[in-house]
């Protein structure tokens, strides 16, 4: 039980949120990244302008926060899946849950080096 | 009536992070089976996008730019896992939406028009997004756009 802004919440229903706040996330991105993509057709000036909106601090750590996003939708939909196809393995949905949570905290220990490593001190 | 039943199946179900399969055959049936079997493909294919324009391309020094796109949208393999994963991911993420409207918008009217709007949408979106991958053509040298 975790305590936020005086509600009681439990880990499976924040992993429960997450996973439509990630959802609707990913698909907002979606969205913006045709209409960005769509320049390639305009040719090469125009769509390498359009990439230098990645290229800051800013955007990178959207990149980052995408990455965890989907990393997180991932592992915590695999769960789901296996839950839905072999029902007994709801005795372990705790494990499972926390198992989520703290793999996609490791995976994004690497994956945010390597993402924003043109911005750290040593990059 | 509607509301009050899919929040007591929330309650009773917190183990879940998504609804339980519907009990008769149909359409909603069908849409629970294809966010289960997109989302198998999509661990691979969009957790595979992700490994290469953010991991292997920092890696190996490359930059996304024009000639990256030419020289991968050159290959059919990659148009096709492009063209799939585009496919997938909108209708997995849409359709996920829709079920998320569906649990806040009790109000059937407006439940209606905001769904209704969001598939309109949706569907101009995904042409475009196909539009990209279908007429792009890899060999052009220089094109003149409009902000050239």
């Amino acid at each position: 039980m975790i305590n936020l802004f005086g509600y009681r919440l439990s880990w499976a229903q924040l992993a429960w949120f997450g996973h439509r706040a990630s959802g609707l996330g990913v698909l907002l991105f979606l969205f913006l990244h045709i209409v960005e993509t769509s320049t390639v057709l305009l040719g090469p000036e125009v769509y390498d302008f359009t990439q230098t909106f990645y290229q800051n601090l800013p955007a990178k750590l959207g990149e980052v926060m995408l990455m965890a996003a989907l990393v997180y939708h991932s592992l915590n939909g695999l769960r789901v899946i296996a839950m839905d196809f072999w029902p007994s393995l709801t005795v372990y949905y705790r494990p499972l849950t926390y198992g989520v949570i703290g793999a996609t905290v490791v995976a994004m220990i690497p994956l945010g080096i390597i993402m924003t490593r043109g911005y750290l001190p040593w990059g | 009536m509607t509301s009050r039943t899919r929040a007591r199946v929330i309650y009773t179900n917190p183990s879940r992070a998504a609804r339980p399969k519907p009990e008769a055959s149909g359409r909603e049936r069908f849409w629970w089976y294809f966010m289960r079997v997109s989302g198998l493909a999509l661990v691979l294919l969009a957790l595979g996008h992700m490994f290469i324009m953010h991991v292997l391309v920092v890696l190996t020094g490359d930059e996304i730019n024009f000639a990256f796109v030419q020289s991968r949208w050159g290959s059919p393999f990659w148009r096709i896992y492009d063209f799939a994963l585009l496919v997938l991911a909108f209708l997995h993420g849409v359709n996920g939406a829709r079920v998320v409207i569906g649990d806040y918008v009790t109000h059937r009217t407006a439940r209606s028009l905001v769904i209704g709007l969001l598939l309109a949408i949706s569907g101009i979106w995904l042409v475009l997004g196909m539009a990209i991958i279908v007429f792009f053509d890899p060999t052009t040298q220089s094109v003149s756009g409009p902000l050239s």
